[in-house]
């Protein structure tokens, strides 16, 4: 298996983190949240990949043709609904917290009020 | 043994809450309020009766049918052993008490919070019984995005800053799980926990596991709250609504050292790397965890605050049992969690009476001010004296098996965390106590630094109801008789840990008690908290000087806390890091 998925992913991991941490708008925050996700589906996507193998669908080919694990696949799109159910909790979230305060600057909103 | 009761404790609860979401507009007043209870209270039965059944071997469950064909499994189990069964009837008594606590708290949004709170008990009850990975996984997912979304449920500004920190954090977490699982799927072709541990064994000295490890081990530790990625609890725990931290600090955090305890037993312990690192890098993470928690729980003047702090000192103390690597570790861990889960909630109901009753949660604005709510008195006390190590019930005894375990270690003094940690976070809840409703430790500038937002909750509800859990938690934390709960746990202890993959020490019997470990606490307890009570009595050079040597490390460790989500990013990072350099290391 080549490594140039394992590097795409582990790019979009440290490129997605360091976008978090410097972050200075919550909606650009949740972004890079999503480029980091990204990361996992693609190692995942890459663990699961055959050469020569085709699709996991055996409706118009007999079972035993080579295919690519259908787990990971499965792993992947469970994994995708639940970031799109976070996703959108944390945008309406930060959509609240617009209303309330005015601003979206992690370094402004503080809870607690230190 | 073949049983369908496992599903029955997740899919009961998801069910019930799908038929309140339809049905939530036509019944009448408290109807979704008793349907809550009476469900908690099942799931609780059936926990019971799983662990009983459990005593025999464990309750298995395929879904559909699916069992293992030729050897390899193919399906997702589901597997009740006793200590699975046991988080899920602790579940359920922390649920049918926070229902019941808070009845007519959330009668504005009708049934939305009881059917957040059901998906939320049914998540961790998968999350327990589940011995698939990647179901884990999902249930782990569930669990958080119910949290978030009780967490924000208020909908003012802190709470809403307080749960985005909280979900991003943990999101953050989440990821890191799922990357974890990719690895471990990718080298050994499993999923199901038994099976991936039987491969693990085989493929010894692949260091793609380690890493692997250090991604479950780093998600499960920002949800356990463990130094340092432990920043997101203090206000999440802080601002979610009182019935909603009970679950929080009772339930939630345990179910990170739960599952890592789970992954360690079944996957991970015949990989050396990782069982060095378990015992070089978490040991120490627990330790300082236990003493860091106290003393910033020490500095709050913020009671629910201070008790989301005193949550994580407990934690490091959970955290070191699993990180021993023995029976009698693995058995402290277990009661400990069940103790301190129970007497958690109970204060967090009471600081839940204080923002009813009181209509205020800053301790030292409300000295003297609780002296009519005298049960509130006794239980707040009581709740103090438990968490500070007092010899009676389930935590001491789990303090005690630690202890045990930690004897046969090369430095066994590790184990000395615990009294300091217990100590500080019982000297902490009985400094409120004094203040609170008894009128004691009179502080100048009273004024200064104090929590600006205004913060009561709902007032008109019944006082004996929201008492009636308290004791109900409490009583169940201290009277059940040591020796019964010791037999328990260490026979779920060696069946938690897979036969055949490790050599599991247990040591079954009496276990010799070496240092009066329940005493050392309470009596640093009574100290610290007299010191603050009465410091005013006290000469003022004295009592200055000692001020003026503490309270600089006391900002300092506040002041690291900033609630920028950036840092506490950083920080997880770090931890990274750092179990990375000692998967590398050992």
């Amino acid at each position: 298996m080549s490594a140039l998925p394992w590097s795409v992913a582990l790019w979009l991991f440290a490129i997605g983190f360091y976008g978090m941490i410097t972050s200075r708008h919550y909606v650009h925050l949740i972004g890079c949240l999503s480029v980091m996700q990204s990361g996992t589906y693609v190692l995942l996507l890459s663990a699961g990949f055959r050469w020569g193998a085709g699709p996991p669908v055996f409706a118009d080919h007999p079972p035993g043709t080579p295919a690519v694990d259908p787990v990971v696949q499965a792993l992947v799109l469970t994994d995708i609904v639940v970031g799109a159910a976070v996703t959108a909790l944390l945008l309406a979230l930060a959509l609240q917290l617009h209303k309330r305060r005015g601003t979206l600057d992690p370094e402004e909103l503080r809870p607690m009020r230190r | 043994m073949i049983s369908s009761l496992p599903p029955l404790a997740a899919a009961g609860p998801i069910l019930v809450a799908a038929t309140l979401l339809a049905l939530g507009r036509h019944l009448p007043g408290r109807v979704p309020d008793v349907i809550a209870i009476v469900a908690a209270l099942a799931v609780a039965a059936l926990g019971a009766l799983m662990a009983f059944r459990a005593g025999d071997g464990v309750l298995l469950h395929w879904f559909g049918g699916w069992s293992p064909r030729e050897g390899m499994p193919i399906g997702i189990a589901f597997q009740a052993d006793v200590a699975g069964s046991v988080m899920v009837a602790l579940v359920g008594i922390l649920f049918v008490a926070s229902f019941v606590f808070a009845w007519g708290f959330f009668e504005e949004v009708g049934v939305q919070f009881h059917v957040l709170m059901l998906v939320f008990m049914a998540a961790m009850c998968g999350f327990c019984l589940t011995r698939d990975l990647f179901n884990l996984f999902v249930w782990f997912e569930v669990m958080s995005v119910a949290a978030f979304a009780l967490t924000a449920y208020r909908l003012e500004a802190s709470a809403l800053e307080g749960a985005l920190n909280f979900t991003v954090t943990n999101s953050l977490g989440s990821m890191m799980m799922l990357a974890g699982i990719g690895l471990l799927y990718a080298r050994l072709g499993r999923l199901d926990m038994l099976a991936l541990g039987e491969e693990a064994a085989k493929a010894a000295g692949d260091p793609v596991i380690p890493g692997a490890f250090c991604l479950l081990a780093a998600a499960l530790l920002i949800k356990g709250a463990t130094v340092p990625f432990h920043l997101w609890l203090a206000d999440a725990h802080a601002v979610a609504p009182s019935p909603v931290s009970m679950v929080f600090s009772g339930g939630m955090v345990a179910m990170g050292v739960f599952g890592l305890a789970r992954l360690t037993w079944t996957v991970f312990a015949p990989v050396e790397a990782v069982t060095e690192a378990l015992h070089a890098v978490v040991l120490w993470l627990g330790a300082a965890t236990s003493v860091l928690g106290g003393m910033l729980c020490l500095g709050q003047r913020h009671v629910k605050r201070m008790l989301a702090f005193s949550t994580i000192s407990h934690t490091g103390i959970l955290l070191m049992g699993v990180a021993l690597l023995s029976a009698d570790g693995l058995a402290g861990t277990l009661t400990y969690l069940v103790g301190h889960g129970l007497v958690k909630a109970a204060l967090f109901a009471l600081a839940g009476v204080l923002m009813a009753r009181l209509g205020g949660i800053d301790e030292i604005g409300l000295r003297g001010r609780g002296r009519e709510i005298w049960p509130a008195r006794i239980a707040f006390a009581a709740g103090g004296l438990l968490l500070a190590g007092l010899p009676v019930g389930l935590m001491e005894e789990g303090a005690t098996l630690l202890d045990a375990a930690a004897g046969a270690e090369s430095f066994r003094w590790v184990i000395l965390a615990v009294p300091i940690g217990a100590g500080l976070t019982g000297a902490a809840v009985l400094r409120a106590a004094g203040r609170i409703f008894l009128g004691w430790g009179k502080v100048d500038g009273e004024e200064e630094g104090a929590p600006s937002e205004q913060e009561a909750e709902k007032a008109n509800r019944p006082l004996p109801l929201m008492l009636a859990p308290v004791a109900v938690l409490l009583l169940l934390a201290s009277a059940v008789p040591g020796h019964l709960a010791e037999e328990a746990a260490q026979h779920a202890a060696s069946a938690m840990m897979q036969p055949g993959i490790v050599p599991a020490p247990v040591s079954p019997g009496e276990v010799p008690e070496r240092l009066p470990l329940g005493w050392m606490s309470l009596s640093l307890a009574l100290l610290v908290a007299g010191w603050h009570l009465g410091r005013h009595h006290l000469p003022a050079i004295l009592s200055n000087g000692v001020q003026a040597l503490t309270a600089p490390v006391f900002a300092g460790l506040e002041r690291l806390h900033s609630g920028v989500t950036g840092d506490e990013l950083v920080w997880i990072l770090a931890g990274l890091a750092l179990l990375s350099l000692g998967l590398w290391l050992a």
